[in-house]
């Protein structure tokens, strides 16, 4: 089962989603984390709303219109896209419609928030996904790392590039 | 990363949870401790806690070591495993059944090299009479271990490594610190016993360090994981203690700043470090441990404690990706 972790590591890091999806998950000390469950907390606390776990997806909130997720930035739209979609079709087999909203924190270059909607196209689009990413996690070993600059800040990159 | 995250607690005393804070209480009043950025406690002396002190630390994934009033490791708390991966067990005990003897010899040959790194600065500065047994760890050490022999013969050299790297001593120390034989437990002179605080040292952090990755602690390849203690920590120090334990004696003997009138117990034929003698010890041990330097593949700065983990690290990518487990080596610092 595909969790919101993994489907936005997949857009994220390629290798980063095997190592998670295969259990090696090395120990993060970095401060960028710590900020992201802290705001987390902070927004749980204020709303006195907590996750909400359907299945094995964890979901930030959800109101009438809306089911959000908060994002400490906006660094990888791509990832935290598709992670909203597989929860809002997540919901539709549940037989609940909503609209995806992402809330960031900090935003560096677009808006604040962002809202998505599951349609046709893009449905068949994260089955192929989710599909692609069965695939991935299930070979024997991770594809290598490509070293980019994103690679500086991430947990993984000293098992990466030692 | 510069940071100094491990406490060295030297009195007695007692530890507790204060609200969110580590406090520790003695005679002289109540010391914090701030948790964030503490990962290991090292207790010297005596002391007592409970429970409640235990879970918080363990929360917060710190592991504590201990020591007896002679200086001998008792043994570690070890917090619940919070890295569990079965998939990367599996995979290590079945890299233990065929692939143990590679990796072992990956570790023996580091070994040698690292001692010879070590000698060779000695060499350097004139001790012409180190060049047989820099010879032979360069040659004939080397030459043995890449045969095809098995793992009691790979052990069996291995002890050799050792012994002529301590017969050399003779030629660098002073006399009161040569060593003529070495005895583990209890140690019997002065070169001993700092020789074997030293290795508990390097032993116990890196008990901490393995602690933070999923590797198992019990599958080892150099040592027989039927010793039942941490040994996978035992076979990851190894190629550290010339690096780290004996650069740390060597210089401090060589500088006098530990000496054997002054530093080792008397009432015990000198065969324990006094506190002082310990202190000293440690504060230098740290001090080399934590001291950083650029890593020339991963472009950052880091410790050779940190080096500790990274062999960690290549350990688990040998086991998951089946790369080649080349450990720590002085030379090329990486």
């Amino acid at each position: 089962m595909i969790t919101g972790t993994l489907i936005n590591y997949y857009f994220h890091c390629q290798t980063q989603c095997w190592l998670h999806a295969n259990r090696i998950n090395l120990e993060d000390n970095s401060e960028d984390v710590r900020i992201g469950k802290v705001l987390h907390e902070i927004k749980e606390e204020k709303s006195k709303q907590a996750e909400i776990k359907i299945d094995n997806i964890k979901i930030d909130r959800i109101t009438k219109d809306y089911l959000i997720e908060f994002k400490k930035s906006d660094s990888d739209p791509q990832a935290v896209k598709w992670q909203v979609l597989l929860y809002l079709y997540k919901l539709k087999q549940k037989g609940i419609q909503r609209l995806g909203k992402i809330e960031y924190f900090e935003k560096n270059k677009e808006q604040k928030s962002e809202i998505l909607e599951l349609d046709e196209a893009n449905e068949e689009e994260l089955l192929k996904v989710l599909d692609a990413i069965e695939k991935l996690i299930s070979s024997a070993t991770p594809p290598p790392p490509k070293f980019e600059n994103k690679c500086k800040k991430c947990a993984y990159y000293e098992y990466c590039f030692i | 990363m510069a940071k100094n995250h491990t406490r060295y607690i030297f009195s007695m005393g007692e530890l507790k949870r204060k609200d969110n804070s580590i406090a520790f209480i003695n005679e002289k009043g109540n010391f914090y401790i701030p948790i964030e950025d503490t990962r290991e406690i090292y207790c010297i002396n005596e002391v007592s806690f409970n429970t409640k002190f235990l879970d918080f630390v363990a929360k917060a994934g710190i592991t504590i070591h201990f020591f007896n009033y002679h200086g001998n490791y008792s043994g570690s708390f070890y917090p619940k495993d919070y890295l569990v991966s079965g998939t990367l067990t599996i995979k290590q005990s079945i890299v233990f059944i065929e692939n143990r003897l590679n990796i072992a010899k990956n570790i023996v040959k580091t070994i040698a090299a690292n001692i010879y790194e070590v000698l060779y600065h000695y060499y350097r500065h004139d001790k012409k009479e180190l060049k047989p047994v820099l010879d032979w760890l360069k040659n004939d050490a080397d030459k043995f271990i890449s045969k095809d022999i098995t793992i009691e013969q790979l052990l069996f050299i291995e002890g050799q490594i050792w012994n002529r790297f301590y017969d050399s001593f003779q030629y660098f120390l002073p006399e009161d610190f040569v060593m003529n034989k070495r005895v583990k437990r209890p140690p019997d002179n002065p070169i001993n016993a700092l020789v074997s605080f030293g290795n508990t040292l390097l032993y116990t952090k890196t008990i901490s360090s393995i602690y933070h990755t999923h590797l198992n602690q019990s599958i080892s390849f150099l040592h027989s994981p039927g010793e039942g203690r941490f040994s996978l920590s035992l076979d990851l120090s190894e190629v550290f203690k010339p690096v780290i334990v004996f650069k740390t004696i060597f210089d401090l003997v060589g500088r006098k700043q530990l000496q054997v009138q002054k530093h080792f117990d008397k009432n015990l034929n000198y065969a324990l470090l006094n506190e002082d003698g310990k202190k000293i010890f440690i504060n230098a041990f740290e001090e080399r441990i934590n001291e950083t330097f650029m890593h020339p593949k991963l472009k950052r700065k880091v410790s050779l404690k940190h080096c500790i983990k990274l062999d960690g690290y290549k350990l688990i990518k040998h086991i998951v990706e089946g790369r080649e487990f080349v450990p720590f080596s002085l030379k090329d610092k990486m």
